[in-house]
């Protein structure tokens, strides 16, 4: 069996489809970070908050200076160039570098983690253990590759797909069809399909059209009979939400990228439309990885990918209410959910107690992440504890009174208003100062 | 079969919107209430605003050419009146009324509070003014009422007293008046022109569109009551040691409370979508009454709003608020406290159900 996948991997095929996938990431990364700059979301995320939001373990990364940060989205969009048309060591470097580059600046606020930025960094990272001696500009049909390659990149698109399909196997989404209920009637303008969103029932259809879909559109992909009425799902769906959702260039890149599913004949058709001519294939003086190394590489991740999206399940509670293991496991657009919080700062030795304005250290974006999810609330309440008492306030004690609405049902606590948030601190195990749901 | 169904039904979506129009049932038409807003609410507000405003310019005119402490009386009349109509629209700082470039919402403009009493003076003392510097403290309606009424204990003899003796102190009225009724007179011919159109027809539910600008500002406003017009002036912010009454709205005329009930007036007319005479139009309310979850909400937050209204009642009136902040703090407490608890209503509950972007970042894409 092992011996049968062993091979199987690393049988050579044909470069074509992982070529023009360097092609469509790397256009779609350069597209993505010019946009980002021309929307001044340097300014807006990095630079002018005082403070950010830290993922656990990464609390040392900080923002540098405003000319850095722009330094580093210029080598982003070299780099995303270096991956579309360079090869050998060239190409490894270029890749080393838009992955660093991206989750550097992704790691610096939580605030704005999304679960595209994640498959993002994730498929930069598998871009730098790729095979570097091919090349869209050398003859095609001579380009071969071990075909773990090109593996590893449909099942990390395969992993995105399902686990959002089963993420959305729950009461909520199909029977009730919430969120849905409460996004799709706000769409009711959009031009051509606006009016449909003001039907009763199609909420429901979208629920579970859309579990449907990203669930089985993977298989629907591999097999090629039905590939092309695949392909005409993905582009319909993804317009569809990237038209009803402020989800930014996530459609465009899902819509690029599951061509990889597609034919080698079709990937030649695809790079010799946009390169015409082609040199006769030399092959380049090779990035040496090793390959024990990269095969323990892929089958670790593998197993982490597989696993990471069900630690939820050690959690107590509802994960909808807590967020104990929601992150990083391919929950996109699965709940409406919005909170109200109100922190007291309180001087132990005088006793008084004073009501923090949040407006005077976070944005919008960040005190309304903020407001619904218990890490977030604890990291704000220690920065606040931290910041005032270098402003005179005699050993602080930080309580936050946290209403949280989730799907529509009226508001209610999501953490114990009375515990001392300072004494507290954030690590993998269930946060006892939340307040579990109960209907 | 499953992985056809999901294809077929996408597309069978597609097709049927072009032909089943007939099926529109409990639509609700965000493009009804915001003309409402537009029409009834909005631009009448600035309306009103403008020529309380005009008429406070002739009553300092009048003050200006008979120095007498009747019309001295009938300017801070006129002032009070029109720093009440003010409050009407301080909550509207959207399209004309937004930060633009170098300048700020309509209502940091013409309303910064507190003043810099330290600020004025220097300017009646130097002569040396540029009301379109960053000192927006130094003017306004508030710096206006720092110069006309001077202070609580300062009688209105010794008020008329500094208008004699400091020609300055005249000169730097009339330029504040005319400085705000410049500003209200821009915002308000926008609202007649061309923008009362594109408000309208703005009708997502986007975070450029009218209706979260709108609610945007609401929340914003709503807030300011309890962040800014009780919280600090009360040294309920972490870091203030005392009560800090100078920093209330109004100090020097001692007219809080009279502002902040009228504000709690603009807000609740906002809520319901009604005009200043009581006329109910569409507004966020009935947008809520028709989507799911809204009903309750509604229900909930007519009913904490009712202690809200009830408890500033109980604040007495007698004295300025900046007095029965020392005096007398507990009504004031009760008070903050329905508004921390009406907070959430307003705030994440009614933006979550209504499904109103709120910030321009991408969201998580499906």
């Amino acid at each position: 069996m092992i011996e049968k996948i062993h091979s199987y991997l690393n049988t050579k095929v044909a470069a074509a489809p992982l070529i023009s996938f360097r092609l469509i990431f790397g256009a779609l990364m350069v597209f993505s970070t010019v946009r980002f700059l021309y929307l001044g979301w340097i300014e807006d995320h990095y630079t002018d908050p005082i403070f950010h939001f830290k993922y656990w373990g990464f609390e040392w990364v900080e923002p540098i200076s405003k000319t850095g940060l722009y330094i580093i989205h210029y080598l982003m969009i070299l780099s995303a160039l270096g991956i579309m048309f360079l090869r050998g060591i060239a190409y490894t470097v270029s890749a080393v570098i838009l992955f660093l580059g991206f989750t550097y600046t992704e790691l610096i606020d939580l605030t704005y983690y999304l679960n595209h930025y994640y498959f993002v960094s994730l498929v930069c990272l598998l871009l730098i253990f790729m095979p570097n001696h091919i090349s869209p500009f050398y003859k095609l049909g001579e380009q071969k590759v071990k075909r773990s390659a090109i593996f590893i990149l449909k099942f990390q698109i395969a992993i995105v797909y399902i686990y959002a399909g089963l993420a959305k196997i729950n009461y909520d989404w199909l029977i009730q069809a919430l969120p849905l209920r409460i996004w799709i009637p706000a769409n009711d303008q959009l031009p051509l399909i606006g009016p449909i969103m003001t039907w009763e029932i199609t909420p429901y259809l979208f629920s579970w059209i859309g579990m449907l879909f990203d669930t089985f559109i993977v298989f629907v992909l591999i097999y090629k009979p039905t590939r092309i009425l695949g392909y005409i799902a993905v582009i319909i769906f993804h317009t569809i939400t990237g038209l009803m959702f402020q989800i930014g260039v996530f459609p465009l890149v899902m819509m690029g990228i599951v061509t990889i599913f597609f034919s080698e004949q079709w990937h030649q058709k695809f790079i010799r439309f946009f390169i015409r001519k082609e040199k006769s294939f030399s092959s380049p003086k090779q990035f040496i990885t090793k390959k024990l190394i990269l095969n323990y590489f892929i089958f670790i991740f593998v197993i982490f990918q597989l696993a990471f999206p069900w630690r939820y399940l050690l959690y107590p509670g509802n994960l909808f209410w807590t967020e104990e293991g929601y992150r990083f496991s391919w929950r996109v657009m699965l709940m409406e959910k919005a909170g109200t919080a109100t922190f007291y700062v309180k001087d132990t030795k005088t006793g008084k107690e004073g009501i923090v304005d949040n407006s005077e250290f976070l944005n919008a974006h960040q005190e309304k992440q903020m407001a619904m999810q218990p890490d977030m609330i604890l990291q704000f309440a220690h920065f606040l504890g931290k910041h005032y008492a270098q402003k005179g306030v005699y050993k602080p004690e930080v309580r936050a009174e946290v209403y949280v609405t989730l799907n529509a049902r009226p508001s209610k606590l999501l953490i114990d208003p009375y515990r001392d948030l300072m004494k507290e601190k954030d690590s993998f195990t269930s946060k006892d100062w939340i307040i579990h749901y109960q209907e | 079969m499953k992985k056809y169904l999901a294809i077929i039904l996408s597309i069978a979506i597609l097709v049927c919107g072009c032909k089943k129009k007939k099926e529109e049932e409990v639509l609700f038409d965000r493009e009804l209430m915001l003309k409402n807003y537009a029409e009834n609410i909005i631009l009448p507000s600035y309306k009103d605003v403008q020529s309380a405003t005009s008429s406070l310019i002739s009553a300092i005119n009048t003050f200006d050419s008979q120095k007498t402490l009747m019309n001295l009386e009938l300017m801070q009349e006129a002032w009070i009146d029109a720093y009440n109509e003010w409050q009407y629209s301080s909550i509207f700082n959207i399209g004309p009324a937004a930060e633009q470039g170098l300048s700020k919402a309509l209502v940091e403009e013409i309303a910064t509070f507190p003043i810099s009493s330290t600020k004025i003076d220097n300017i009646i003392s130097s002569g040396v003014y540029n009301l379109n510097d960053f000192n927006r403290d130094a003017r306004g309606f508030l710096g206006i009422e720092y110069l006309i009424f001077s202070g609580l204990n300062i009688s209105n003899d010794s008020t008329l007293t500094l208008f004699q003796s400091q020609p300055m102190r005249m000169q730097y009225l009339k330029d504040c008046a005319t400085h705000i009724k410049t500003k209200i007179d821009y915002v308000t011919s926008q609202w007649e022109g061309s923008y009362k159109a594109e408000f309208i027809s703005n009708n997502g539910t986007d975070v450029g569109s009218s209706t979260s600008q709108l609610y945007n500002a609401f929340v914003k406003s709503f807030e300011t009551i309890k962040n800014l017009k009780i919280e600090l002036p009360m040294g309920l912010r972490p870091g203030q040691i005392q009560v800090e009454p100078h920093l209330v709205e109004s100090y020097y005329s001692g007219n809080s409370l009279l502002f902040i009930k009228t504000h709690l007036k603009a807000i609740e007319n906002t809520y319901h979508g009604m005009s200043k005479n009581q006329n109910d139009g569409i507004g966020f309310k009935e947008y809520l009454e028709s989507v799911i979850g809204g009903p309750e909400l509604v229900q909930s937050t007519i009913s904490q709003w009712n202690l809200v209204l009830s408890s500033v009642e109980n604040i007495s009136t007698t004295t300025p608020l900046s007095q029965q902040i020392i005096s007398n703090p507990q009504p004031i407490e009760n008070f903050r406290i329905e508004l921390q608890k009406h907070t959430r209503f307003f705030k994440s509950d009614m933006s979550s159900l209504l499904g109103i972007a709120i910030t321009y970042s991408s969201g998580d894409g499906d």
